[in-house]
């Protein structure tokens, strides 16, 4: 294997990576930032409250440092990049609250905010990697964070932004870590989240339940209650059989997809935690407990737990305010995952925000990025339903009650694998769960057969 | 343009070649805009695609050189040889539907019936669809728990005895989305044997019904020959068009459940933009369109010979 040199690069590569690539060497931003008169905070940046929509008074912006520009000097468009439902309240307050908020305080940026489903967002970056169509930032998943840095698209926040320590000291821990890649940071989080157990109450009254499971033997009884009903009426309803899914039952069961230092999956993956907790859901399915939608084809779960067929679903923090828009009746209990062998555990997810290294904006990208991670913002978002980042609005009486399960359930969540080949690990999984569920293998079997194929994507 | 008129002016073959340029040349001209966006839209990208297949292509980063490694890779990857064994079923299976069906359909509407051009329009119509919107409409038809297909043949015709989740089991996945294959393309087939059908001389069948030869002896031995060559034609047409099935199983199932309806390019799409292996990305699809000519010289060279 011979590494072609830049000559060769020049003659051939696609033009956009060519320009991609050079935009990325001399990374030198388009606007020249002014000095601002040390000690002097401008009064725009100290004052512009962020939430008039609802009316609040709200905290005084944190007063940029010396080596910023002044707001006015910095300008441009940024074009923002989430996966926002065009019509749900993220978007909404996102859109009409937080951005002309911004803009108030930065007259000559403007924001570009773009709602892709979750599912496209993927394809749209990769493609537009390929092709030099990247937005400026990105409300990245945590778990797309290493990839991307590994195909070198994102810029090192870490020396990009001499405040970077400062704001990452504001921010919890774990949600910091995902942004860390091979010594350097290259992103920020925005948001976190974690799946508990949603019960439908009408549901549970129906079956004469009065009490949340804690346990899974708890859980179980809960099911079976549930499922005497009659036909087609399930305990528990399951949206497929990726890690996002099963991991809290695999961890919960006292189960791992790899060790620690995540070089290795075998004894992990097809290990007796992981073993038991699929065993478990396959006696689940076949007992007619779980909805056979885990397998697939079948409607969504949130169809299944707001129409009454399902009584219980795993769910992240976002869902209320979709519960409240799709199904006004549904009231939900809201609880841990019911613990196993393992304790309760769920999986982290979130967001991170990350520049992109062609961005043609980064002074303004970057004042974008601090205003996304303000208090204000934190609280306006945290109020549909993204949970904040921020340690000092843990547990603050305007969020909304139900973060209090998803607060504690955060205490024992774990994360994915962080690694570049993380898609590929979790089809690995998928199918291995699936074959297992299905009955096309034993589940010591599918589960060995996944060890071998994750011990391969797992090697450097 | 003055280049290209000095040019002919040194070649010896004299004045008659130049006026013949003099005239071709505004011909050229008007050529020269869809040349120029054809070989920007086509030929530089299978070009650079053909580049990128000896490497292992890097999005931003320099790319190694990995000469025919990539095209190795393919043929000891067992997911490429499920790939390639599915498009083959779903080619077979849609093509055969089609040109089966297609042709009822246009026998029967080539006869002078009431409604006859409605008829046609009707079964036209699945043909300017789009692909995207009837395949989740067909998500929709397949659904395992409130599908109207299980609810025809379980709660209606009482078929099955419980519900199938079409699109999620591995032994219907790639059939489900064969018959949508199936149903979206008949309209196009009737359409081409109907002007087919056009062309098949009348006095033959007054000839034949004269000397007694029934509807199937008519059928067998005037109009199929007599259509041959449209057979060929939407046989080959037909062929390429099932191996190069993508929207409807990228929607449908995603190659899924358990890669039990990959196709070819579905593949090839996720080792390039879902993966990022765009070096592989790129070697299969040029495997895949040396898979492509192939068949159809085979299929071309079966229509000469024993067809027509």
């Amino acid at each position: 294997m011979q590494s072609i040199g830049h000559p060769w690069l020049r003659w051939a590569a696609l033009l956009s990576t060519l320009a991609l690539v050079t935009a990325a060497c001399t990374a030198t931003p388009v606007t020249t930032p002014a000095p601002a008169p040390t000690g002097q905070p401008t009064a725009a940046a100290t004052s512009t409250p962020v939430a008039p929509a609802t009316g609040t008074p709200t905290a005084p912006t944190a007063a940029p440092t010396a080596s910023e520009p002044t707001p006015e000097a910095i300008s441009g468009t940024v074009t923002y990049w989430a996966a926002y439902d065009q019509v749900g309240p993220e978007f909404r307050t996102m859109s009409e609250v937080v951005i002309p908020a911004f803009q108030a305080q930065y007259p000559g940026v403007t924001v570009d905010l773009q709602g892709i489903p979750y599912d496209d967002l993927r394809q749209r970056l990769i493609t537009g990697i390929a092709g030099g169509e990247v937005p400026d930032l990105l409300r990245a998943d945590i778990i797309w964070v290493p990839e991307f840095a590994e195909q070198g698209a994102l810029l090192a926040l870490d020396q990009e932004m001499e405040d970077f320590d400062e704001l990452a000291g504001q921010v919890f821990e774990g949600p910091l870590s995902t942004n860390f890649w091979e010594g350097q940071y290259y992103g920020l989080p925005l948001d976190t989240n974690t799946r508990v157990l949603f019960a439908n109450r009408a549901v549970m009254e129906e079956a004469g339940l009065t009490e949340m499971p804690t346990t899974v033997e708890e859980f179980e009884a809960m099911m079976a209650a549930i499922a005497e009903l009659g036909p087609e009426r399930y305990g528990y309803a399951e949206g497929g059989t990726g890690a996002w899914n099963v991991l809290p039952w695999i961890w919960s069961f006292g189960g791992a997809l790899t060790n620690d230092d995540y070089t290795t999956s075998s004894g992990f993956v097809n290990g007796e935690g992981t073993v038991a907790a699929v065993t478990k859901l396959k006696e689940w399915l076949d007992a007619g407990y779980l909805s056979p939608s885990i397998l697939g084809g079948g409607s969504p779960t949130s169809e299944d737990i707001g129409g009454g067929r399902a009584g219980t679903v795993l769910e992240g923090p976002w869902m209320p305010p979709i519960f409240e828009a799709q199904f006004p009746e549904l009231e939900t209990e809201l609880a841990p995952v019911p613990a196993g062998p393992g304790g309760s555990a769920s999986v982290v997810g979130g967001e991170d925000i990350v520049v992109f290294a062609q961005t043609q904006n980064k002074e303004a990208a970057l004042a974008f990025l601090r205003f996304l991670l303000s208090e204000e913002v934190q609280l306006e978002m945290g109020k549909v339903g993204q949970m904040p980042v921020l340690t000092s609005l843990s547990g603050h009486a305007e969020l909304p009650d139900y973060f209090d399960t998803f607060s504690q359930q955060l205490e024992t969540a774990r994360a994915r694998t962080p690694h570049p080949n993380w898609p590929l690990i979790d089809e690995a999984l998928g199918n291995a769960v699936l074959e297992a569920l299905r009955g096309d293998k034993p589940v010591q079997q599918a589960l060995d057969d996944a060890a071998a194929t994750i011990d391969g994507l797992l090697q450097p | 343009m003055t280049s290209l008129a000095s040019g002919s002016r040194a070649a010896p073959t004299g004045r008659r070649r130049r006026s013949q340029l003099r005239r071709a040349l505004p011909i050229y001209l008007f050529l020269l805009p869809g040349l120029g966006l054809y070989a920007l839209w086509m030929l530089y990208p299978l070009a650079s695609a053909l580049f990128m297949s000896f490497f292992d292509w890097q999005l931003v980063r320099a790319s190694p050189f990995v000469g025919f490694e990539n095209y190795a890779r393919a043929f000891a990857d067992p997911l490429f040889w499920r790939a390639l064994v599915n498009s083959a079923g779903y080619t077979v299976v849609t093509v055969a539907g089609q040109l089966v069906l297609g042709l009822g359909v246009a026998l029967l509407l080539h006869e002078r019936l009431p409604l006859r051009s409605f008829l046609r329009l009707i079964y036209y119509l699945p043909v300017i669809t789009s692909w995207v919107v009837v395949s989740l409409i067909f998500v929709y038809l397949y659904n395992g728990q409130s599908g109207a297909l299980n609810w025809l043949l379980v709660d209606v015709l009482g078929f099955l005895q419980r519900d199938v989740a079409w699109l999620a089991e591995p032994a219907t996945a790639l059939w489900a989305v064969a018959a949508l294959g199936i149903w979206k393309g008949i309209g196009w087939t009737m359409v081409v044997f109907l002007a087919g059908l056009q062309g098949v001389p009348q006095e033959l069948y007054e000839a034949a019904a004269i000397d007694g030869a029934g509807r199937w002896p008519r059928f067998r031995h005037i109009t199929l020959p007599s259509i041959a060559r449209t057979t060929g034609f939407l046989l080959v047409a037909l062929t390429l068009g099932g191996l190069s099935v993508f929207v409807s199983i990228f929607v449908m199932t995603q190659g899924g459940p358990l890669n039990s309806s990959e196709v070819l390019l579905t593949y090839m799409y996720k080792q390039a933009f879902e993966r990022l292996d765009l070096g592989y990305g790129a070697a299969l699809a040029y495997i895949f369109a040396a898979v492509f000519f192939l068949i159809a010289l085979v299929e071309l060279w079966f229509v000469r010979r024993r067809l027509t």
